[in-house]
């Protein structure tokens, strides 16, 4: 049986009078917050460069997240990369050198396990994809270290926040179990929301065993909203975007290889996907889901992300957009 | 994997999983199947008996108990022989895959882009079957719907059964690529043309039994491709099936011994197709 987890919580039934006293306490407390600049925590993102697929990978790996300083000692990692389609020569999936660097990586920073998981939302042989891909070569054992998450064992969740119209979604157990869930995206422009980056990865967390191939509620409901919801229901995942070679133009499928040569990582998702349109040349403010993931004054901002590593001046790599999303283009200040 | 190994990964309450864990109806509605045309009833019958009990009260499946929305799969349940599932919850599964179609072709959607002024495009002249009610109509569940239909209509015809096998058909071959075979349900994207997959043409191609003309034979010639091409024991399976319904199978084709089953779907049907060779029949729709 499909498990149930209520992230809501809702209020018992309350008298006329509570119902005043809360809200002139509410009111009292949102006006004194009108007067109150609360401090953002700076989140803290790294760029490093990563010219080619090749052994270097690993080392870089290694730095890039000592420096977000994760304490994993003891914990269940699932590393989340993108897969897409059989075409090994494209740009279209996650390499798997990235995989396995992180893979390694968690491993060494003492994660308890750390296991590959993966939804693709077009093909249904998802481990004939992997193996298309180069996963079987990169990764030993990788079988044994992978779950398909289409068709995993799955728990209702309802989002604290929603933005779609969807009530509630059956997610994966082995991406809920998971106490640190790491997405592994590809750095693409994408045909219906501009980019496709970390949160956008988290579509391969939404089972098609329960959905379909292609996981079209989603689609309905609104792309940048199930976004948004996908945001809430996992909001602690880390984020690493794969930019050594990207995807631009008619991404995320279509669209041609684009060398940017980086790699790309946080605890934060809107801060390094934001970060990750900047090095694109795209405005992070004019992504929907970016926008609707993040508050007012947000992790969007760049005064609000601590950056570590190459500036993105340095790295900054103009992804072709298709016409469609030309006004998407950061203008230069 | 094998009969063996279906039979030993049966899960206590009677259903399979697609690899490991909690029982789902597709896997489920396939050994079934399998083990049926291999004669291992008994495993069957607790298959069956799972089946009965994750039916809801709409007449349809969901694609595991505890999801509370019946979808794509009833079509793959309404094949399974009526005798053998029971009559009254077979006409139920037909009476719900008739009630459902994607959502672009309804009278609501229709009229509320009419208002809009969106023009409809000619590819949603014909209703299809959705993965779940409330979306669009794809490849893959219009193809298994369509065979459940074909089945139903030899037994039992009615106008009704016929026109949706034949408007099934019409969105099959309105939906195929342009260089033939079919994506998952697009043939083109932002006007970019879809690339065909194996799987889905397959799939498509078992639907279209009895059907000819210059699309399908254009469709056969790329599945006939794949075929020599594949390493995807799914997408072998359904290129296979479909290749068989049209009675364009190469007879010396030989599966390569590399590929692998690793899922209760593919290993069930790759029992099926098998079956079927030996049985000079096909097991897969005429299960009995």
């Amino acid at each position: 049986m499909a498990n149930e987890s209520s992230a809501k919580t809702f209020p018992h039934s309350m008298s006329r009078r509570e119902w005043l006293a809360l809200s002139a306490g509410a009111a009292t407390v949102a006006l004194s917050a009108c007067n109150t600049q609360r401090p953002i925590e700076p989140s803290l993102v790294s760029i490093v460069k990563a010219p080619a697929y090749d052994q270097s990978i690993y080392d870089t790996m290694r730095r890039m997240l000592a420096s977000h300083s994760l304490d994993v000692r003891g914990r269940n990692i699932v590393l989340k990369p993108n897969l897409v389609e059989f075409e090994p020569e494209s740009s279209i999936n996650t390499n798997p050198l990235v995989v396995h660097a992180a893979y390694e990586a968690f491993h060494a920073m003492g994660a308890a396990s750390v296991r590959i998981a993966e939804g693709p939302g077009h093909r249904r042989n998802t481990l004939d994809l992997a193996d298309a891909a180069g996963y079987f070569k990169i990764v030993p054992q990788f079988e044994d270290q992978f779950t398909d998450l289409n068709l995993d064992d799955v728990t209702r969740v309802y989002p604290h926040r929603q933005f779609s119209r969807v009530e509630k979604l059956y997610l994966p157990n082995t991406a809920l179990g998971a106490d640190l869930l790491v997405s592994i995206a590809k750095m693409k422009t994408h045909h219906w929301v501009g980019a496709t980056l970390s949160m956008k990865n988290l579509f391969g967390t939404v089972p098609s065993g329960v959905y379909g191939w292609p996981k079209n509620v989603l689609h309905w409901a609104g792309i940048d909203e199930s976004i948004a919801d996908l945001h809430e229901a996992f909001p602690h995942h880390f984020s690493i975007v794969d930019g050594i070679v990207g995807m631009e133009g008619n991404g995320p499928i279509q669209g041609v290889p684009k060398h940017a040569g980086v790699l790309v990582a946080g605890n934060d998702p809107v801060a390094v996907d934001a970060t990750c349109c900047r090095i694109m040349c795209i405005d992070p403010f004019q992504i929907g889901y970016l926008r609707l993931a993040s508050d007012t004054d947000s992790h969007m901002s760049e005064r609000n992300v601590n950056q570590i590593g190459e500036a993105i001046a340095d790295v900054a790599t103009p992804f072709d957009l298709i016409p469609e999303f030309q006004r998407l283009r950061m203008v230069k200040s | 994997m094998s009969i063996g190994t279906l039979v030993n990964k049966q899960n206590s309450d009677g259903g399979w999983p697609y690899v490991r864990g909690g029982s789902w109806t597709e896997p489920t509605v396939y050994a079934v199947m399998a083990l049926l045309a291999a004669g291992e009833t008994e495993a069957a019958g607790r298959g069956l008996h799972w089946l009965r009990k994750a039916r809801r009260s709409d007449g349809g499946w969901p694609p595991r108990l505890g999801i509370d929305q019946s979808g794509w799969v009833t079509g793959l349940v309404a094949l399974l022989p009526p005798a053998i599932l029971g009559e009254e919850i077979h006409r139920h599964a037909v009476r719900w895959l008739l009630g459902t179609e994607g959502k672009e072709t309804t009278r609501i959607y229709r009229l509320r882009e009419w208002l809009l002024g969106v023009p409809s495009p000619a590819e949603q002249d014909f209703p299809g079957w959705p993965w779940v009610p409330g979306t669009a109509a794809w490849v893959g569940p219009t193809s298994i719907a369509i065979m459940a239909l074909q089945k139903e209509n030899r037994q039992r015809p009615t106008s009704a059964i016929a026109n949706r096998i034949r408007e099934g058909q019409q969105f099959l071959l309105a939906r195929m690529c342009k260089s033939g075979g079919w994506n998952h349900g697009s043939s083109n994207a932002l006007g970019y043309a879809a690339h065909p997959y194996p799987e889905t043409t397959g799939m498509a191609l078992a639907a279209l039994r009895g059907v000819t003309g210059p699309k399908v034979e254009m469709a056969v010639a790329v599945a006939q491709k794949f075929l020599g091409e594949c390493r995807s024991a799914d997408a072998l399976n359904w290129l296979r099936l479909g290749l068989r319904a049209q009675d364009q199978m190469p007879h010396d084709f030989c599966p390569p011994s590399d590929v692998a089953r690793r899922t209760i779907p593919e290993t069930s049907l790759d029992v099926l197709v098998a079956e079927a060779v030996r049985q000079g029949r096909d097991v897969f729709v005429n299960l009995v």
